[in-house]
């Protein structure tokens, strides 16, 4: 499943990246294969971020419990890391995770045994829903989705959501195929 | 002559009416040869204006001064309209009345060929009123300055959204959104703004829909965030669930040297990326089996592994291709332990 959303658009990822030469004829076309979601497809990029995972993996703490969480937050951070900072989501991803994360976990740690009941925030009370445009309120959920975009616009939000599944797409392809390899080379190994 | 122009006439309207406005460059021609004369008493300066070339007949027509140049306006109603469809444009906006009848013909050839039905009610109130050619001669270069016009106002049009699409995706810093109103459509900056803003997020909306597979078919933005939304959300928890292979994986990591080499020197083993990495998994295992301290050693032994493990790597099919020099595979640890 992870091929199927690379290998669906294809034309699409060429005609995107054709409409974004035409408009900018003479700026260099090494610039342009930096911005805008189409950098995020290309065989460097993956590359790229593969080797910064492998790095990082290696720094990972031994997990003594919610492993895959550290895995994640690492990967998400070398997502953001290799995202140069041009995107507001990967920013926000390297300032607020890292920290939400380790509290998250210590709080995990400490309160174990207690169902933390009054951790999540008191929502608005349900007298006045004014729920009424559904497009809006998807787009709320779209920007809860997106880490840091609460409160950004429906352009720039669209925008930020456009990179961001990209990027995404490219974590789910570079994360297959390292976890294949190293099922692999377990399995090789260890037979 | 009057006869001939009688039997033309209808010819001519149809003509006129059925072509698509996309290719009536040369139908234009054709007309050249068609033009009937309306079936007025002053048809001497028509017929004369006919035998020039168009250019320079709309030219005299606007330069000179004809005394009827007042009356198009109150007694046509389309040219009633035209002279709205000039208010209408933000460029146009002078009052002056000599102006204006230049500023209604160039208003009215920038407009886009549905004027041609109108041509019917022209000749129509043509028969009725003494005022000679003005407005059909008027009206004929008109359709001939829309076809000519059409195709660059349009392109204008893409362009300048395109131009601000550009600078919008640099640095999202507009002074001003030039955006030329259509035809049919308000005029007033409140409405000009929505539309330029509607036109960005529906721009936006495309290259998602681009981006998320069996988008293309849905139409409706309600229905095209969900499947947004589901995709976003779908590939997170994919991400979720590889950190969670990841993380079995990793800590049993823990081979025997012996093992390992073994393994290496199989003439079984495929020479890509299998090849390539049981080195550095064992390395990984040597980490997360011992001390974190120990992270240096793997700096200081990766150079000598790129050297061994280049000859494994095929350059096509290998994701972890060190074409760089070997000091950069350092320099990225470092620079992870920096940032990290």
């Amino acid at each position: 499943m992870a091929e199927s959303p690379s290998v669906a658009n294809p034309d699409a990822n060429s005609t995107v990246s054709r409409k974004r030469r035409k408009i900018d004829p003479d700026s260099p076309t090494r610039i342009l294969a930096e911005t805008g979601p189409t950098r995020w497809r290309t065989q460097a990029e993956q590359q790229i971020y593969s080797s910064k995972l492998m790095g990082a993996l290696r720094h990972i703490r031994r997990p003594d419990s919610g492993g895959h969480a550290a895995v994640r937050d690492a990967a998400d951070r070398v997502l953001a890391i290799s995202a140069r900072g041009k995107t507001r989501w990967s920013r926000a991803i390297l300032t607020n995770r890292l920290s939400l994360r380790l509290a998250h976990i210590n709080r995990k740690h400490k309160k174990a045994a207690k169902p933390s009941a009054g951790k999540s925030r008191p929502r608005k009370p349900a007298v006045l829903q004014k729920k009424l445009p559904p497009v809006q309120s998807k787009v709320k959920v779209l920007s809860r989705l997106v880490p840091g975009c609460r409160k950004v616009s429906l352009p720039n939000l669209l925008e930020e959501t456009t990179d961001y599944i990209a990027a995404l797409e490219m974590q789910v392809k570079a994360m297959t195929f390292i976890t294949g390899l190293l099922n692999a080379g377990q399995n090789f190994t260890s037979s | 002559m009057e006869p001939n122009v009688k039997a033309v006439q209808p010819q001519f309207r149809s003509g006129i009416s059925g072509p698509k406005p996309g290719g009536m460059g040369f139908v234009f021609d054709d007309i050249h040869g068609l033009i009937p004369g309306p079936p007025e008493t002053d048809g001497t300066s028509f017929t004369a204006l006919l035998e020039l070339p168009p250019p320079q007949a709309v030219e005299l027509l606007v330069m000179e001064d004809f005394p009827a140049k007042s009356m198009p306006p109150p007694i046509f109603p389309s040219n009633i309209a035209l002279s709205d469809r000039a208010s209408m444009f933000s460029i146009f906006a002078s009052a002056d009345n000599p102006p204006d009848s230049t500023n209604i013909i160039s208003a009215s050839s920038s407009m886009k060929i549905d004027s041609v039905k109108q041509e019917p009610l022209e000749s129509e109130h043509h028969r009725n009123s003494s005022s000679p050619a003005v407005s059909n001669q008027s009206l004929k270069s008109i359709k001939r300055k829309e076809r000519e016009k059409k195709v660059k106002e349009s392109s204008k049009k893409s362009k300048k959204l395109e131009a601000n699409e550009a600078s919008d995706g640099s640095g999202e810093q507009l002074p001003y959104v030039h955006v030329r109103a259509r035809r049919g459509q308000a005029t007033d900056s409140h409405s000009l703004a929505e539309r330029a803003r509607r036109e960005k997020i529906n721009a936006r909306m495309k290259l998602l829909q681009d981006l998320v597979p069996g988008c293309n078919k849905i139409s409706g933005t309600a229905m095209v965030l969900d499947e947004i939304i589901n995709h976003v959300q779908a590939l997170q928890r994919q991400v979720e669930f590889l950190s969670m292979r990841l993380a079995a994986v990793n800590p049993r990591i823990d081979f025997n040297l012996d093992a390992l080499l073994a393994a290496e020197s199989e003439s079984s083993i495929d020479n890509s990326y299998l090849g390539m990495f049981p080195p550095s998994i064992w390395l990984e295992g040597q980490l997360n089996g011992s001390r974190q301290q120990q992270s240096w050693l793997i700096d200081g032994v990766h150079p000598s592994r790129v050297d061994d493990t280049s000859n494994f790597i095929t350059p096509d099919n290998s994701l972890l291709s060190y074409d760089s020099p070997p000091n950069s595979v350092s320099l990225h640890s470092s620079q992870l332990k920096m940032e990290l």
